[in-house]
């Protein structure tokens, strides 16, 4: 069959197409986004268990590591993070617990604040995996895939949060060199990765709305209209947004009275792991990307200097060898 | 320059230069971005604590590639536009190469060659498919970065996986390369080549016996 140029236009756009996504709008900042309204959230004080945290272990459950014993430690190091005897351990981010709620004494007020990860528009845990294992759905969410992880907690490194965790003696490391690379497998929210691709809501949302109904402190829904209620709502509120501006905007927002400044210095001054920083810049917008630009610029002016090079020295050569003749 | 022969352009120089400085910082700055040199203790020797520090590697490494994409891209369109191809491999080199290679080793007699060594021409095709995968996929990388172009994340994944492989594979095969140009006597007048774009003429007539013919002819050709 011979193909025609034609042809290969179709066929390479058909390639190209069939690699890039169908909208492009999902790609980069994602077609969902939560709200969270701390000025909602009471901790479900009186539940044994916040009912977020608690949706989230049952949905995942099956999903938790179950670690191969004895773990071996990350050589030449002698540790390695082994979670697995304090899976019940809901005050903190865990391979087990992903989502917590932290709790803030400020200006003699109770504040709780629902933790986990932001899911960026721009997130410096998928650019950076060395692995291609985290990646960011068109949904918005960012996802580990536990089969590719090799924990080696880049991810965790790179996040402005730090909120991938590790469970070590689980995942494929285990099967190349476990003694000297690799550490485990990364976990954190995924969104309910399986329930928002069926149009169902994260299992913590659902939890909440159960609750308190109307006046739930989670909000799922099309990114554009959870960030317009939530630039409303502060406006008309006199509420701080959180997580549109940080690390270069991300499909989680959080709405408070009281600042975020406040909520980091409170959350500093309890040395908590997870803090609320307000300037979190994206590296990957402010330091790479230019390199970046940097980098395709200066190989296209390469190419341009190869091409008039190649021409002026061919056409002295030419001229040398007609002379000679 | 009496009994010398020109061997490299101060163009080929250059390229070669600017890739192998460029690809060395890649090396390791590449090695950096795995998460290896804290764990390793590296970032705790002295002068080397940004090392530990991901974006910090990763700003080197970027620096680095505007050089060596350069060369790899002046390379490809400089020398494929003048038509110079004594380096892309000919019918019969694989045999001729384990003769060379065995030579290295004392055993039997090296064959003739051309400007370049059969096992040159080989590894030259390899290293460049190497390079051309590794350039190509970190070109995507920053384009996707940029966000200039949109992947599936699934294409996004299997880039960055390429792009890891393929930069232990050009690690390997650049210690051999310069293993190889090292440990061996009978290379090191190609290495001081490399610097300075001349060769001994005795050297060429007893190891280039074919290229030497070439030059001579050429000589004569002229002279007529």
């Amino acid at each position: 069959m011979k193909l025609t140029r034609r042809g290969f236009f179709v066929l390479s756009s058909a390639i190209l197409s069939s690699i890039i996504l169908k909208d492009k709008s999902y790609a980069t900042s994602g077609k969902y986004a939560t709200l969270i309204d701390i000025t909602r959230c009471d901790g479900c004080s009186n539940e044994p268990l916040p009912k977020c945290v608690l949706a989230c272990r049952v949905q995942n459950k099956v999903r938790f590591p179950e670690p191969k014993k004895p773990i071996i430690p990350y050589w030449p190091r002698k540790t390695y993070e082994d979670w697995s005897d304090k899976k019940e351990k809901i005050d903190t981010l865990t391979p087990y617990n992903w989502i917590f709620v932290q709790k803030l004494q400020i200006k003699g007020k109770e504040i709780f604040i629902p933790r986990r990860c932001m899911h960026c528009d721009n997130p410096p845990c998928v650019r950076g995996c060395p692995f291609g294992a985290l990646t960011k759905r068109p949904a918005g969410n960012s996802v580990i895939n536990e089969k590719i992880c090799f924990g080696g907690a880049k991810c965790r490194d790179v996040c402005p949060w730090f909120i991938p965790q590790r469970q070590a003696g689980v995942g494929i490391y285990l099967h190349l060199l476990p003694k000297f690379a690799g550490g485990g497998v990364m976990y954190k929210c995924d969104l309910c990765k399986d329930k928002i691709e069926k149009g169902e809501e994260p299992a913590c949302v659902v939890a909440c709305k159960d609750r308190l109904k109307e006046k739930s402190v989670f909000l799922f829904g099309e990114r554009k209209t959870i960030y317009e209620l939530a630039r409303q709502r502060a406006k008309d509120e006199g509420l701080f947004i959180y997580g549109d501006k940080q690390n270069g905007g991300t499909s989680t927002l959080y709405l408070s009275k009281v600042s975020f400044d406040d909520i980091n210095k409170a959350l500093i001054e309890k040395r908590e792991r997870f803090k609320m920083p307000v300037e979190v810049k994206n590296k990957i917008q402010t330091t790479f990307n230019p390199i970046g630009k940097v980098v395709i610029s200066s190989g296209f002016l390469s190419i341009i200097g190869a091409v008039v090079a190649a021409i002026i020295s061919k056409h002295k050569e030419k001229g040398g060898d007609e002379n000679g003749r | 320059m009496a009994g010398k022969i020109k061997r490299h352009s101060i163009i080929e120089i250059l390229e070669h230069w600017i890739l192998a400085i460029s690809g060395i910082i890649l090396i390791f700055t590449g090695l950096g971005c795995l998460p290896l040199f804290k764990r390793y203790y590296i970032a705790e020797i002295p002068g080397l604590a940004w090392t530990g520090d991901f974006n910090t590697v990763t700003t080197v490494h970027y620096i680095a590639s505007i050089f060596f994409v350069m060369a790899v891209s002046f390379h490809i369109f400089y020398h494929g536009i003048r038509g110079e191809f004594g380096l892309l491999p000919k019918r019969g080199d694989f045999g001729q190469s384990i003769k060379v290679l065995s030579a290295m080793f004392g055993i039997g007699e090296e064959p003739p060659s051309d400007k370049y060594l059969p096992e040159q021409r080989l590894a030259y095709v390899g290293m460049g498919i190497v390079i051309v995968v590794i350039t190509l996929t970190g070109i995507i990388k920053v384009l996707k970065n940029l966000e200039w172009i949109v992947l599936s994340p699934n294409v996004e994944s299997i880039n960055t996986v390429i792009h890891t492989l393929s930069g232990f594979v050009f690690m390997i095969a650049f210690v051999i390369h310069v293993g190889i140009v090292i440990c061996f006597k009978s290379n090191w007048p190609l290495l001081k080549s490399m610097f300075t774009g001349w060769i001994d003429e005795d050297y060429v007539k007893q190891r280039h016996s074919l290229w030497y013919k070439k030059i001579k002819n050429e000589i004569s050709e002229m002279e007529k």
